[in-house]
């Protein structure tokens, strides 16, 4: 059997490609459950801003604990045995969390309204980032998702918590569902 | 220099075991159905494929029902990681002297 360089580099590549697919197709199943939970949280969470709104702040903090909580938890579950504590999710959450919190109630004095927009489009920022080391899908969600939180910031008067839970939960479902079968 | 891998030097059977061996020793494997997004492959094509990877000892084939649905995994077996890194070295040595 003779093969000659272009085709040995060309079996190469092909080898590189489906290599790359496969591990970014692990990561997006892996992250397709904890998509979802995040988008349950963020529609029971905007929901219940509109049905008791002076509960919101608490509401949230509570939603986001549990989310966090559950989010290690589902890490953990599906960590290889031995391996290292995901202290880096941990971490990762933690800094934006006390950058929004930094900015948003320190700094910044926003609104409710400014703060329903701020705290998921921070988030999403750190889904836009993540697009560029594991996978498009990632950054398509952190601006799309962005831009369509910004148009309802501007446009969808009273009823901007009902966006909030169609268009970013929603998203968020509809996101980890497609990750599920990529 | 050495010398080929005759079974997996074949373009869907070298994708197969690529997408594979990707995957760590320990993880369960990749389903028929992915393996067949992965390659490109149409299912007769694919399957015809996984049985010779199978006689030759590369790969394992698990069958199971899952939701009431007959479900088929592969795994690449320890010999068949092996023989794929030496064919993957092989191709690097051909770029390598040309």
């Amino acid at each position: 059997m003779t093969i000659s360089p272009n085709e040995a580099g060309a079996m190469l590549a092909d080898v590189e490609a489906i290599v790359a697919r496969v591990k970014r197709s692990r990561i997006y199943r892996q992250s397709s459950a904890i998509l979802m939970l995040w988008g349950a949280i963020v529609v029971a969470g905007n929901l219940s801003c509109l049905a008791a709104p002076r509960w919101s702040g608490v509401g949230w903090l509570a939603a986001d604990a549990l989310g966090a909580a559950a989010t290690f938890a589902m890490l953990r579950r599906r960590s290889s045995p031995g391996a290292r504590f995901p202290s880096r999710f941990l971490g990762a959450f933690a800094l934006f969390f006390v950058f929004g919190f930094v900015w948003s109630e320190l700094l910044g004095r926003f609104g409710l309204r400014e703060l329903d927009a701020f705290w998921p489009t921070l988030f999403l920022f750190g889904y836009a980032l993540a697009g560029l080391w594991f996978g498009a899908a990632f950054a398509a969600l952190g601006l799309g998702l962005s831009a369509l939180i910004v148009a309802g910031y501007f446009w969808s008067g009273d009823w901007f918590n009902l966006w909030l839970a169609v268009v970013n939960g929603g998203g968020f479902v509809l996101c980890g569902l497609w990750m599920r079968r990529a | 220099m050495s010398a080929p891998d005759e079974t997996i030097h074949q373009p869907v059977r070298l994708r197969i075991m690529a997408a594979l061996t990707a995957l760590s020793a320990s993880d369960e494997g990749l389903d028929f159905a992915h393996l067949k997004t992965l390659t490109g492959a149409t299912d007769g094509n694919l399957g015809a494929h996984i049985d010779h990877l199978a006689k030759a000892g590369y790969v394992e084939v698990s069958k199971a029902f899952v939701a009431r649905r007959p479900r088929t995994t592969v795994k690449a077996s320890p010999s068949g990681r092996a023989a794929f890194g030496r064919h993957v070295a092989f191709l690097r040595e051909i770029i390598a002297r040309a």
